[in-house]
């Protein structure tokens, strides 16, 4: 089925639409995120339901240069008449970030008094925004919290997304939990939605994705109608785990073979007088576990304990 | 990154009486068994449902460490062993371990059966290119020009390329990796358990303490980064260019085809015969 058949399809048993009439100035949904998180997808299928709705659609994307891991967006502006495809700055009614850097960056063009900000709080944190190799090392990424931009917008949602859909047993439908969550903004009906979404996605993945959809709608309804300090936990920051690297050698094992002494790229190990393997300098040690993986004797065992494990250990 | 790797750890699995292993230092064998293992554990695969079956040399002897059930056969024949344990029980995972002896020159016949039946299988095989536990007798694998101590002024006999052959014989999956990639190590062991049919896969292993020392390839440690300028990753697999010696070996997955399994036309043969 390719897209045109799908979205006649859709078209023929739509109902009338109760916010066609208010449409007369284009709606405008920006979406943003990084490559492969499935930026294009979201814009299609809105695209999709719209242009089955009979409004007029626009969509604009950049994703070429992109690739994977790079910045992706898209504008999708639909309504009556649309005569420009892209989104101008401080014109966008929603703004959806799959990743919350790339949310914050795009905040500009959300509009200040109305517009509506639904972000994951997945930090995807790329190679140059590292200082150094440290553990726990500061990094350029960004340090404003959701309850900071909360206040920025008139209407902010930090979503968990990722997680919510690694506890589905996919990640890759975090995007579709933001699409549930966007259902609640725009007027169009549910089943329309959800038939829109399972033409979109494989169909070896409908039900995780219809699962996903429902999750991040009931999030939005959960957290409108939550009290204050409900609302404030939702909104937390979100925390950035920083790690540290503990060695546990197992002696007795250990065969001399200098394998983790030598491999090591930061040269944290050595072997002692007895001639076992011993961390002498565990600052440097980044928990790439590479020590791990080689040794062929399975004497080390790299354990990564978050500052707040390690707080409780030393308690 | 860091999120889902705490998980594994390697200890688990292992039968800890049984530990230290009888390797010696260095040997390649044990990374290939964390590779093993950490894709066992990552595919969730229930132990009482595990069967790992091997022969007899260096890689023969790493089944007695996993605690699972585990199967030490004889001489070239864990192959043979494993067929009919796969055909009686269809619902174990059959995994066999066994090195470029024990699989290439007295189970020679046994591998090449076991591709054409395309039955479903996992055989691991550990390639250090030497005999290690009788004392470093030429193998199969040896490359030309290597010392052992059959072949003491160098090795005159081409060698065999695991891959190439099993291909040829008609595995459904065939792959080969370094036992210096640990991670990508255990996704192709990971993608040969899933595929449903017979699955070879080849691990070049180090043999320091005979073929490194007899060959003078410096220590264990020398050994491993050695793998890295002496290997073609698959991503340059179809690359001709001059950085790589027309010795190299390729990596990754090697063939994957989806011909008829074994087990199950055996058995719908069975019961169509028992209809009539």
């Amino acid at each position: 089925m390719n897209e045109q058949s799908k979205i006649a399809a859709l078209n023929a048993d739509s109902e009338p639409v109760a916010f066609n009439a208010a449409l007369a100035e284009p709606f405008n949904v920006l979406i943003v995120g990084v490559g492969g998180q499935g930026v294009i997808m979201v814009s299609k299928v809105l695209a999709a339901l719209a242009q089955a709705h009979g409004f007029e659609v626009k969509q604009s994307e950049v994703h070429g240069m992109a690739k994977r891991g790079g910045a992706v967006f898209s504008h999708v502006r639909f309504g009556q008449r649309v005569w420009s495809p892209t989104i101008a700055k401080g014109e966008a009614d929603v703004l959806i970030a799959l990743e919350w850097a790339e949310g914050l960056r795009w905040l500009p063009h959300l509009k200040r008094d109305t517009g509506v900000f639904i972000c994951d709080t997945k930090r995807i944190v790329p190679p140059f925004a590292c200082l150094n190799r440290k553990l726990g090392a500061k990094m350029r990424y960004s340090t404003e919290t959701a309850e900071q931009v909360s206040a920025y917008v008139s209407e902010a949602y930090a979503i968990d997304a990722t997680r919510m859909a690694e506890e589905l047993g996919n990640d890759r439908a975090a995007n579709v939990v933001l699409l549930g969550a966007l259902s609640t903004v725009l007027e169009f009906s549910l089943p329309e939605w959800e038939k829109t979404v399972t033409s979109f996605v494989p169909k070896k993945t409908i039900a995780v994705n219809t699962a996903a959809f429902e999750l991040g709608r009931n999030w939005i309804v959960e957290a409108k109608t939550a009290t204050p300090a409900d609302d404030a936990a939702a909104k937390a920051a979100p925390v950035h785990a920083h790690y540290s690297a503990r060695l546990e050698i197992t002696d007795a094992w250990c065969k001399s073979c200098e394998i983790c002494v030598k491999l090591c790229p930061e040269r944290c190990l050595t072997l002692n007088a007895d001639r076992i393997a011993t961390m002498t300098a565990p600052e440097k040690c980044t928990g790439c576990r590479l020590c791990e993986w080689l040794c062929p004797d399975f004497a080390i065992r790299v354990h990564l304990d978050t500052e707040a494990a390690v707080m409780e250990a030393a308690r | 990154m860091f999120r889902d790797a705490p998980h594994f750890d390697v200890r688990d699995y292992l039968r800890k009486e049984m530990m230290p292993h009888f390797l010696c230092p260095g040997c390649g064998h044990g990374m290939a068994l964390r590779a093993l293992l950490w894709a066992l554990h990552e595919l969730k695969i229930d132990r009482d449902k595990l069967a790992v079956v091997s022969g007899i040399g260096c890689a023969g002897r790493l089944s007695a460490y996993i605690d699972a059930n585990t199967f030490h056969t004889t001489h070239g024949r864990p192959l043979a062993y494993a067929t009919g344990l796969a055909l009686a029980r269809p619902d174990l995972h059959v995994v066999v371990i066994t090195g470029d002896g024990d699989c290439l020159a007295i189970g020679g016949n046994h591998l090449i059966h076991a591709c054409r039946r395309n039955l479903k299988l996992t055989c691991l095989m550990l390639n250090n290119e030497i005999y290690g536990m009788t004392g470093g007798q030429v193998s199969p694998t040896t490359s030309e020009t290597r010392l052992t101590t059959t072949t003491p002024h160098g090795n005159t006999e081409p060698n065999f390329d695991a891959c190439a052959l099993a291909t040829a014989a008609g595995a459904g999956f065939v792959g080969r990796e370094v036992t210096r990639h640990v991670p990508k190590m255990k996704e192709l062991i990971k993608d040969g358990l899933q595929h449903p049919g017979f699955a070879f896969i080849e691990v070049l292993s180090d043999c320091t303490e005979v073929y490194g020392r007899k060959n003078d390839m410096g220590s264990s440690s020398e050994m491993v980064l050695r793998q890295k300028s002496e290997m073609r990753p698959s991503a340059y697999r179809d690359s001709v260019d001059e950085p790589f010696r027309s010795t190299d070996l390729p990596t990754g997955i090697l063939a994957r085809n989806h011909r008829p399994e074994y087990g199950a036309a055996l058995r719908a043969a069975a019961a169509a015969r028992a209809a009539k």
